[in-house]
């Protein structure tokens, strides 16, 4: 303190313009600030997303694009079934995925956000769920596979616990591995929303409720459900965006069987089918804007948070 | 709250929904341990051995599996990682900075940083090598996959800045200024350090998501492989238990990681204190 205290003594010509003065000022150092970040965005981000819709109207031949545009390239989407189909694929996958994150994570935030009373178990229990995701994202898919193959670990238990007789092989490179794989790497990102929710409610509330006698049942559904509801919009948000972009996932424990918009992306670049691979990214782009939108909707984030 | 009946339940679910998240680790641990090169990356384990772990240091006789393209790649990864980390804390500092006076315009900047961790790698990998192609670029790890990089990690740095900002007494700063200390001086002598912590977090943030990001890199990034992309060339092909090694390897070395973080958060959580304590005497 004394040392900045000496240097400042040494400068006394720039106290002048110490900027206490105005808001002008200030909003203008705050433009020069973010500028950096902004313009980074409006080249690496906006930029290509235009890009794609743009190229999504070029004219493809075999092997290279050229700038005249068409429209063929989306009335070949959408009037082919295996294209239209892979869009009906990637929103049932959606749906369910997103459902069995809400239902297995629920009860998990509902113990750590409202039944832990110490702010440490809480904060521990969190962390502990956080930590497999120090694991390379990919490996934890591929570590799937020997999980729910016909010799893997879960046949392996339901036998040695005389649950079956016959190894299960409906469970590996079917769309039921790509969905539990995506639920459990995805189902953290609804915990965590809805534990904050959850935590932020005021227990007198609760205490209220009871001592007027209702039951837990009408508890949940009165107080408690409607308080976290922001937190299970937030979460849905993260958990949709994640799931509706995904590919790696259902190109490792599918076996090729579950195609989703991102694959087919994934594949029309591979063979350098680009104005192609645009037309299925702007479908999956407006998928997603009609998705957040709708959950925005539901919930006035601003207002709730 | 019928909690007797409840709580339990709820633990013991908790529980099991941990189990859950770590069961496939778990699995790859112990396949990890599976004799080679003859037993496959699945049950039962023939023999145990650490054979695929020699494997992937090329400790082992040549054999029909090669070995996993990674000494180069992980290389790669890291200085990756490294330059997105230093580019996208400084942007991520500099604009949560900007947020702490209001400005027009301020809830639109708000949201394009946020979208650039929402929109999926897949549609900016995209949209960005369709840029690169028109107008002539090479794609490199370095060049097109980085920027993309820093599109992503940027948000995770911006909005952890912000929140330490939220809390930020701007006192100390007025201060500085009132006793004439310019203002790039004041950042560098007294806001820094006080953010350093925030600083921490979010350059912990920017390594670990850029390390592993995967989806973006695929398409912005050239013929040379990052590793999460030499990973991504294994699924193809049959797959053995040296990449279940190699991620029971990748996760301890990340787990270094974070106990490095742990630590000089603490210690500067503890300098800080000790600087209060010293102020208050």
């Amino acid at each position: 303190m004394g040392q900045s205290m000496s240097d400042a003594r040494a400068m006394p010509a720039t106290a002048s313009e110490t900027p206490l003065a105005g808001g002008a000022r200030r909003s203008l150092a705050s433009y020069a600030l973010i500028l950096p970040g902004v313009v980074w965005m409006l080249l690496f981000l906006v930029l290509p997303m235009l890009m794609m819709v743009y190229v999504s109207f070029w004219t493809q031949t075999t092997f290279k694009i050229e700038p005249i545009l068409t429209t063929k390239s989306w009335v070949m989407f959408f009037s082919s079934p295996t294209y239209v189909g892979a869009l009906w694929t990637t929103l049932r996958i959606w749906l369910i995925v997103l459902a069995a994150t809400i239902v297995v994570g629920y009860p998990t935030a509902l113990f750590v956000g409202l039944f832990v009373r110490s702010k440490t178990l809480s904060t521990a229990l969190l962390v502990l769920c956080v930590i497999p995701f120090w694991t390379s994202f990919l490996i934890r898919v591929l570590a799937w596979r020997p999980m729910l193959g016909e010799q893997g670990a879960i046949n392996i238990l339901l036998r040695a616990a005389h649950i079956i007789h016959q190894p299960i092989d409906a469970l590996l490179f079917t769309e039921l591995s790509v969905i539990i794989g995506m639920t459990q790497i995805y189902c953290v990102f609804m915990v965590g929303p809805i534990a904050f929710m959850l935590g932020r409610i005021d227990p007198n509330l609760i205490e209220a409720a009871r001592d007027l006698g209702a039951g837990f049942g009408r508890i949940f559904t009165r107080i408690i459900l409607p308080l976290s509801m922001p937190g299970v919009v937030v979460g849905a948000i993260f958990v949709s965006v994640m799931v509706l972009g995904e590919f790696a996932t259902s190109a490792a424990l599918s076996g090729r069987k579950v195609n989703l918009l991102g694959n087919i992306i994934v594949t029309q670049v591979g063979s350098l089918k680009w104005a192609f691979a645009a037309v299925v990214g702007v479908v999956l782009t407006v998928v997603m804007g009609i998705v957040v939108s709708l959950f925005l909707r539901i919930v006035d984030l601003r207002r709730e948070l | 709250m019928q909690g007797r009946v409840l709580k339990p339940v709820l633990a013991v679910y908790t529980g099991l929904f941990i189990l859950f998240l770590y069961a496939p680790f778990i699995v790859l641990g112990i396949l990890s341990f599976q004799i080679g090169p003859e037993g496959g990356p699945q049950f039962p384990i023939i023999a145990w051995s650490t054979y695929w772990y020699r494997h992937i240091f090329g400790l082992t006789p040549p054999s029909r599996i090669a070995p996993l393209p990674i000494g180069e790649s992980l290389i790669r990864s890291l200085t990756l990682a490294f330059m997105t980390t230093i580019v996208a804390t400084v942007l991520g500092v500099l604009s949560a900075q900007a947020f702490r006076a209001r400005f027009r315009g301020a809830g639109a900047a708000f949201y394009l940083i946020v979208l650039g961790m929402m929109v999926p790698g897949v549609l900016v990998g995209l949209g960005m090598a369709l840029v690169a192609n028109t107008f002539g670029v090479d794609r490199h790890w370095w060049s097109t996959a980085f920027v993309l990089h820093v599109v992503y990690t940027f948000p995770f740095a911006f909005l952890v800045m912000l929140a330490i900002f939220n809390r930020f007494d701007a006192s100390v700063e007025e201060a500085a200024w009132s006793l004439g200390v310019p203002p790039a001086r004041t950042f560098r002598t007294v806001t820094f350090p006080l953010i350093f912590p925030g600083v921490l977090s979010a350059m912990l943030f920017a390594f670990t998501l850029s390390y592993d990001e995967f989806s973006r890199t695929l398409f912005a990034s050239g013929r040379e492989l990052t590793l999460p992309l030499a990973i991504y060339g294994t699924f193809s092909v049959e797959i053995h238990p040296n990449i279940f090694a190699f991620g029971v390897l990748t996760t301890l070395f990340s787990l270094a990681l974070l106990a490095v973080y742990a630590i000089l958060m603490s210690a500067s959580v503890r300098r800080a204190r000790r600087v209060a304590i010293q102020e208050e005497t």
